[in-house]
């Protein structure tokens, strides 16, 4: 007889602080009853505090692995980027949130991980075998990310340049890459403010892009991020 | 029956305190007259600095009352199978463990409620439960892992585990469940001095460390305190007898010893040193209470066919209208 393949939890034996943060962080019944109840209640949220409409809905794909790319201006984008997705797929969509902002206070680290489902990055400190590990994941679970290339909020509103990191993780794979443009989450929580204000917001969803064809290079991936920029600049202007 | 009527109570409680109170000195006395490394010494402190936590968290709910010990037993059920669902890898089956996870607690509900019929229905009513719920996924490849993995953890912590909670429902229950629990302790702590060093592995693949000097220590050693403390947890009845106490110490033991080694192995067929970390010096729930698990059903069938647990007692407390 063939021996059982057993793979235990990618974080089995990680104290609960170090589970939070590590990159292989994998959801139990809690987690996953935690994820359902907030996802539908952010998404009741959105679609009574801020009207929200969704449009190109059909260029989603049904099932990972996928990535969301947006502009950054606000803490609602990730919120915002989730809602239309299917709830089924909620202990497979990932955020990559700031570790600087949502993993240092223990608290917060539990709420990113247990409630959001978010992954650290560390931006000073965010070495290629940290994306390689997300890479990994992502194309072997299979699993959906939410980025923002931008690396952090824009305190303008205006987009930033995408920095090429994201190219790292997609030049020469076929994950599908979705642009979407952000509209009315700046004036709605602006990065000063603490609570959000009644304002609409728009989501608008592009075409899949993938970059199979892109080497994995320095210069592929720089490609990989005017590529996308250039395609989220284009929802923005519709 | 009060906290600390019995003798056997007050007696286990402050036996365990005093040796908490006591252990500093005993491993501050055999580091100086090096008796013991500095690497154990360390090793020793953590373990009482973690016993100082373990000891009050076991010891309360027992001495507050049945439901809080049965609710206790219940929550343990919970983790023990989360960290076994972990380590082989079966949480990510999110629909069996759901239903594990309800069985459990429908197990902690039947115990509560005294109704053992229902207890004892839940074991293959659950089973059936997590063959159907296993074929929604229409994924017939790796059926038979998946709903194996489900029916042995479901049969390990809810049904078997779910045996010590039912000893709660006897009015007896604080000394004869503080004497299982001291008993099969007393395995592991013989075991852990008498060490590998003396005698052959038992089962060498399994557990290097499991020697035949260590599991007759701890086989004569447990026997003769639930044979001590027996006496007096089933005085006036047919256990009290020298005989069945020396079988149930032998079965205690045993079963103890075990369990040690059942989960010895599942962590060496996953390849993996301890469950989880949980408890600082001894890994996971479930590498502390793994002696615990085939004990509860031995103990408890062994004194229900002789002597009953509950009887007289209200049965189906909350359930029945009359």
């Amino acid at each position: 007889m063939d021996d059982w393949k057993y793979k235990p939890a990618g974080d089995l034996g990680l104290p609960h602080h170090e589970a939070f943060k590590s990159l292989k962080r994998e959801n139990g019944l809690i987690a996953t009853a935690l994820h359902w109840i907030w996802w539908s209640f952010v998404r009741a949220y959105l679609n009574l505090w801020h009207n929200l409409k969704i449009e190109g809905r059909e260029n989603l794909p049904k099932d990972p692995p996928f990535v969301l790319v947006a502009n950054h201006c606000s803490h609602l984008d990730a919120l915002v980027l989730a809602a239309p997705l299917d709830l089924r797929l909620r202990d497979q969509i990932f955020p990559i949130a700031a570790g600087d902002v949502f993993f240092t206070n223990p608290t917060i680290s539990a709420f990113a991980a247990m409630v959001l489902n978010a992954l650290p990055m560390w931006r000073k400190r965010c070495g290629p075998h940290a994306l390689a590990e997300l890479k990994q994941r992502l194309i072997e679970e299979p699993c959906c990310y939410i980025l923002f290339p931008e690396g952090q909020r824009s305190r303008t509103g205006e987009m930033l340049p995408f920095k090429a990191g994201l190219g790292m993780m997609l030049a020469g794979t076929s994950v599908p890459v979705i642009p979407c443009y952000l509209e009315g989450c700046f004036e709605a929580l602006r990065p000063e403010t603490r609570w959000p204000v009644r304002h609409p917001i728009r989501i608008r969803i592009g075409k899949p892009i993938t970059f199979e064809s892109v080497p994995n290079t320095r210069s592929g991936w720089e490609q990989v991020a005017t590529d996308l920029q250039a395609a989220v600049k284009g929802l923005g202007q519709e | 029956m009060r906290a600390f009527e019995h003798p056997v109570t007050y007696t286990v409680t402050i036996a365990v305190a005093a040796s908490l109170v006591l252990a500093p000195l005993v491993i501050q006395g055999l580091a100086k007259v090096g008796r013991i490394t500095d690497a154990r010494r360390r090793q020793l402190w953590v373990r009482w600095q973690t016993w100082m936590v373990m000891a009050p968290v076991v010891f309360a709910p027992i001495l507050l009352g049945a439901a809080w010990t049965i609710a206790g037993i219940g929550l343990l059920s919970l983790l023990c199978y989360r960290e076994y669902a972990r380590a082989t890898g079966l949480f990510r089956e999110k629909a069996i463990s759901l239903t594990i996870v309800l069985g459990i607690m429908l197990i902690t509900f039947a115990t509560l409620d005294n109704w053992y019929r229902l207890f004892m229905a839940l074991t293959p009513l659950t089973i059936v439960m997590i063959l159907t719920v296993a074929l929604l996924a229409d994924r017939p490849q790796g059926y038979i892992q998946r709903t194996a993995l489900g029916v042995l953890g479901f049969v390990l912590f809810g049904h078997g585990l779910g045996h010590l909670g039912h000893l709660a429902n006897d009015p007896n229950y604080r000394p004869l469940i503080l004497m299982v629990l001291v008993s099969s302790e007393m395995n592991n702590i013989v075991g852990y001095i008498v060490g590998k060093r003396v005698g052959m592995p038992v089962l060498p693949q399994t557990s290097p460390g499991k020697t035949v000097a260590n599991m007759l220590s701890g086989l004569v050693l447990t026997t003769g305190l639930v044979m001590i403390l027996g006496q007096s947890v089933f005085r006036g009845t047919v256990l009290e007898s020298w005989q069945h106490l020396f079988v149930l110490g032998v079965l205690i033991s045993v079963g103890g010893q075990l369990g040690d080694l059942m989960f010895s192995s599942i962590k060496r067929d996953l390849g993996i040193k301890d469950f989880d970390v949980t408890i600082p010096g001894h890994g996971g729930l479930l590498d502390r209470f793994d002696s615990i698990v085939p004990i509860s059903a031995i103990v408890f069938h062994y004194v229900n066919y002789f002597v009953g647990v509950g009887v007289g007692e209200p049965i189906r407390i909350w359930t029945s209208r009359g």
